[in-house]
């Protein structure tokens, strides 16, 4: 028998104590450890930890808002937004059909004993196989509702190889889906309803296919019809140049910091896809027009996919602009400038603009060739971007086009002459078949010449030897300021926004011409190497040849500003009824009421029985002048076909300007060519001035 | 004691066999048993369909000879009203039918009409589905549209032997296109049911309606189908567009909340418009085959 004390647990000897205490404290210690990483988790850190959670496990999508409309000046909608109806799969409702079309694809791989099994191809064989038996149904629906249904094949069966693109699961986009938007849902009909691709032919068929496809495929299942927006332009190609187009854009929009209840800093943002100006007012009023996104805050799965929607804010749509342009008089400018052709048939490359004389306002502002911003506006086309690449179809000739004015430019070259009092209104001079200058004879486009010449004359049939004279003894300082003075050297349809740019200056219509605008003097013949300045670049100046390059908008404005009796006129592609007349830089033109008044009766003649008669319209007196100016195309010499005016002649209130840009081998002459433009813009206008009351139009001072 | 746990046990192990079994029965079993559940409910539902004709014909017999002589005299009127009615559209149908013949038009009747009394409503969809007493053996298929007059009820789901289903307007499974009076342009928008419960007004929703849209002033818009689905014929009423929820901007488009024109639950009879040719909508309802 043991004695009690042998049956104590307590150790007894310092060693045991210290061991036993050592495994006491070693466990309290591990004990207060995990309780203070508990504090320490549960209490301090859980701030941080619930936003991880939140973080892992939530989604931000961001909804792209609808752009606003562009009109016209009456009202009549330029740019829109039309519904397009997508057909989407949910791909987490597929899961599992994938799951089961894998293991019978699987199993038929294994019977048939392959060496080697590729799963992940075999998944995503799968995946198209699935999304192809939906999509063929969703065409079956599509197709056959006028036909009599045969019930014999299987449902799953799939298209034919040479089936339309549009019919067949995209395999790469299907990839790029899985890759980068998982969460939502897989788009196997981009745009159901619109005209003039397989899915429709017409707006008509559109409309059926999506009535069929809502009255006739289930309403449940993992197939579903989005709506969203996308930008049209009902009148296709008109004022493409002044509309511009939108492009995609992956730029998060400024307003994400907005969503307040969550943090998005960490948050995986889906990727958004929005649209932005492009070019044009699209561009320029991107800030106007883009609106303010929406956004959706969901719980997402385990594998990825979206699973209950928690908050979500609607898009805004962005706010309209009303344009200075009447789709009237812009379609006949262009029907007009469509009429120019070259020998082969193509379409010569031109411009055309009409403003209002007293506001500034461009009532039509084409530019030749153009392009579609319908096919531009969702899925660009390599070979679209590239034809119009070819065309020269991007540049807008009427703003950014740089060409020497020719002989419209003696206008000015009058009126510096009568303002420096080196020559009158009732002045003759005598015109030869050429003028001397130097060493050089400068030529009459007349063989014979003109004889004895006034500036009314001078002006009806464009006579070059008279400018010669004239521009030679102004001298180039004088000729180079009134150039200046009309503005040909300032950049147009500037304007500073408070609501665009925040008070900063910007361009009505981007990449306007500014730097590239030449009205050369002394200096500038210096500061481009060319030499010292002499009388026949003066010569060359005076009938608008040599290195003076301007915009068809200037030689517009040109015209406003005589039809007004001023120096300046500030276009504006916008329409606003708060538009008082008056013209920054406007000053009075400088000459006496009888040049005044004959500089107009030259531009009146002109129409009436010189250069530009073909153009004339009966009832309706107007004011004009003619150029062709000579310019290199390829090498060649070509003919630049130019004409500038104003209607009606005794009360402006329109004034327009029109190039050609001849090819090597066309007949261009600024009447001629030109001429036809300008009279069926003015043809278009006329009624349309009448019946708007034309009395009640604020009358210029003369 | 032990008894009753026993049986109480066996009753949980019973149940749970069951419930095994039907979850892996392969689902043709499954359907056919759903089926002659059906089948074998048809007999009572039809019953009670014809119980509460029979009450309702008890219930006017009971009533007083005045009673029925000024009923009778209401009926003389409306029908010396509907009289003038059937004379006046005599007149346009003889005038159609000369203008056909000049302009040697003719069209198929695209719809046979199978006239069906209202069994129940089918209180499993939340009030929105009812159930009539015609079936497959009266030629009806799933698809088909249902109206009563000029109105549409909805559209038939399911087909048994003697008894179809039929999806109300304002179920969740109901979708169509529609017109909308005052909308001059006939831009199609969509109606869809509204899940709603059981003590709400059920109602459908209408989307996509273009932003410009105004509503004919003075009155509720009409709803119209548009007849290019393939579905439903053209020109057939929906309902009205409820004015005091109206215009709910979404983007570029507007809402609005869809009130049938007819008290949908108190039908007694409708008529289903048989398509005479299968559409494709309708083979995929059904699920099989197709070309």
């Amino acid at each position: 028998m043991k004695e009690p004390s042998d049956m104590r647990v307590l150790p007894s000897t310092p060693v045991e104590r210290f061991r036993l205490y050592g495994v006491f404290f070693f466990f309290l210690a591990g004990f207060l450890y995990v309780i203070g990483g508990l504090v320490y988790r549960q209490l301090i850190q859980s701030t941080d930890l619930k936003e991880q959670s939140d973080t892992q496990s939530r989604r931000v999508v961001l909804r792209p808002p609808a752009r606003g409309r562009i009109y016209d000046r009456n009202g009549f909608p330029l740019v829109d937004n039309r519904a397009r109806w997508s057909v989407k799969a949910d791909l987490a409702s597929l899961q599992k059909e994938f799951r089961s079309e894998y293991l019978r694809m699987l199993a038929a791989e294994k019977a048939r004993e392959a060496v080697s099994i590729d799963r992940e191809k075999l998944l995503e064989d799968a995946r198209v196989r699935v999304l192809q038996g939906w999509l063929n149904k969703v065409w079956f629906v599509i197709d056959e509702t006028n036909r009599n249904t045969k019930v014999r094949k299987p449902l799953t069966k799939l298209t034919p190889v040479t089936a339309p693109v549009e019919r067949q699961i995209n395999i790469l986009e299907l990839r790029k889906h899985l890759r980068e938007r998982r969460a939502l849902p897989f788009t196997l009909v981009n745009d159901l309803a619109f005209p003039g691709t397989g899915q429709a032919l017409t707006a008509d068929d559109g409309t059926k296919s999506v009535a069929r496809f809502i009255e006739q495929f289930p309403v449940e299942g993992p197939i579903r019809l989005e709506q969203d927006i996308v930008r049209t332009y009902p009148y296709g190609a008109m004022a493409a140049h002044v509309l511009g187009y939108v492009k995609d854009t992956d730029t998060l929009p400024d307003n994400v910091d907005d969503i307040s209840e969550v943090r998005v800093e960490t948050m995986q943002k889906l990727r958004y896809t929005g649209k932005t100006g492009a070019a044009g007012v699209e561009l320029s009023y991107n800030n106007v027009l883009s609106g303010r996104s929406g956004w959706e805050l969901w719980s997402k799965t385990s594998s990825g996919y979206n699973q209950t929607r928690l908050k979500y804010s609607e898009p805004e749509q962005g706010g309209n602009v009303m344009l200075s342009l009447d789709y009237r008089i812009q379609q006949a400018t262009e029907s007009g400038l469509a009429k120019l052709k070259d020998l082969q048939g193509n379409l010569l490359p031109a411009a055309a603009v009409m403003i209002d004389v007293h506001t500034g306002e461009i009532l039509a502002l084409a530019s030749q060739p153009s392009f579609d911003p319908n096919r531009l506006a969702d899925r660009v086309s390599s070979k679209y971007y590239d034809l119009i690449e070819e065309s020269g179809g991007w540049l807008n000739r009427a703003t950014q086009g740089l060409y020497p004015p020719g002989s419209t430019f003696k206008v000015i070259t009058a009126t510096a002459g009568m303002r420096k009092k080196v020559v009158d209104w009732d002045d003759s001079l005598d015109c030869g078949a050429f003028f001397k200058v130097g060493n050089r004879d400068y030529p009459e486009h007349e063989p014979v010449g003109f004889g004895e010449v006034n500036l009314d004359k001078m002006l009806a049939v464009s006579c070059n030897v008279w400018n010669y004279q004239v521009g030679i003894r102004t001298g180039i300082e004088a000729l180079a300021a009134e150039a200046k003075r009309f503005g040909l050297d300032t950049p147009l349809l500037q304007t500073v926004s408070d609501f665009e740019t925040g008070g900063q200056p910007m361009t009505e219509l981007p990449y306007a011409a500014s730097r590239g605008l030449v009205v050369p003097d002394r200096e500038y013949k210096l500061r481009i190497g060319a030499g010292a300045w002499n009388d026949g670049d003066t010569a060359n100046l005076s009938i608008g040849q040599g290195y003076l390059l301007t915009t068809p908008l200037h030689m517009a404005c040109v015209a406003a500003s005589i039809a007004r009796g001023e120096t300046r006129t500030a276009p504006s592609i916008i329409h606003s009824l708060e538009r008082n007349g008056r013209h920054p830089g406007a000053l009075p033109i400088g000459l006496n009421p009888e040049q005044l008044a004959s500089l107009r009766g030259g531009m009146l003649r002109c129409v009436e029985e010189g250069t530009a008669r073909v153009a004339r319209i009966p009832g309706l007196p107007y004011a004009g002048k003619t150029g062709t100016s000579e310019y290199f195309k390829n090498g060649e010499k070509a003919h630049l076909a130019w004409m500038i005016g104003y209607a009606p002649a005794d009360y402006p209130v329109v004034a327009f300007a029109v190039l050609v840009e001849g090819q090597t081998d066309t007949n261009t002459w600024g009447g001629k060519t030109a001429g036809p433009v300008a009279k069926e813009m003015l043809e278009t206008w006329w009624p349309i001035a009448v019946k708007a009351n034309l009395d009640d139009k604020p009358k210029v001072p003369r | 004691m032990d008894q009753n746990r026993q049986g109480a046990r066996a009753s949980y192990v019973a149940l749970s066999v069951f419930v095994a079994l039907w979850i892996l029965a392969p689902s043709a079993v499954r359907r056919f048993n759903r089926e002659a559940f059906v089948e074998f409910q048809a007999p009572a539902l039809n019953l009670l369909g014809k119980s509460r004709d029979m009450a309702t014909f008890w219930e006017k017999k009971s009533r007083s000879v005045e009673e029925m002589a000024a009923a009778g005299r209401d009926l003389a009127r409306i029908n010396a009203a509907l009289e003038i009615q059937i004379n006046k559209f005599e007149d346009i149908r003889r005038e159609n039918v000369r203008l056909r013949e000049i302009t040697r038009y003719n069209v198929p009747a695209e719809y046979m009409s199978v006239v069906a009394r209202v069994a129940t409503r089918d209180s499993s969809s939340w009030w929105q589905r009812i159930v009539i007493r015609k079936g497959r053996n009266d030629g009806i298929r799933p698809g088909a549209p249902v109206v009563f007059g000029n109105t549409v009820v909805g559209r038939v789901t399911a087909v048994h032997l003697t008894t179809s289903e039929v999806d109300l307007v304002t179920s969740p499974g109901f979708r169509c296109t529609a017109y909308l009076e005052g909308d001059d342009q006939n831009h199609i928008v969509l109606v869809n049911g509204v899940a709603s419960n059981s003590l709400g007004t059920t109602k459908a929703r209408v989307s996509v309606i273009p932003r410009d849209y105004s509503m004919p002033a003075g009155q509720p818009a009409r709803v119209f189908t548009t007849g290019m689905g393939g579905v439903f014929p053209s020109r057939l009423m929906l309902g009205y567009l409820d004015g005091g929820t109206y215009a709910t901007q979404v983007g570029n488009f507007k809402e609005s909340l869809l009130v049938p024109s007819r008290d949908l639950y108190n039908l007694q009879e409708v008529s289903v418009l048989v398509p005479l040719h299968q559409n494709p909508g309708e083979a995929l309802m059904q699920g099989d085959q197709f070309q």
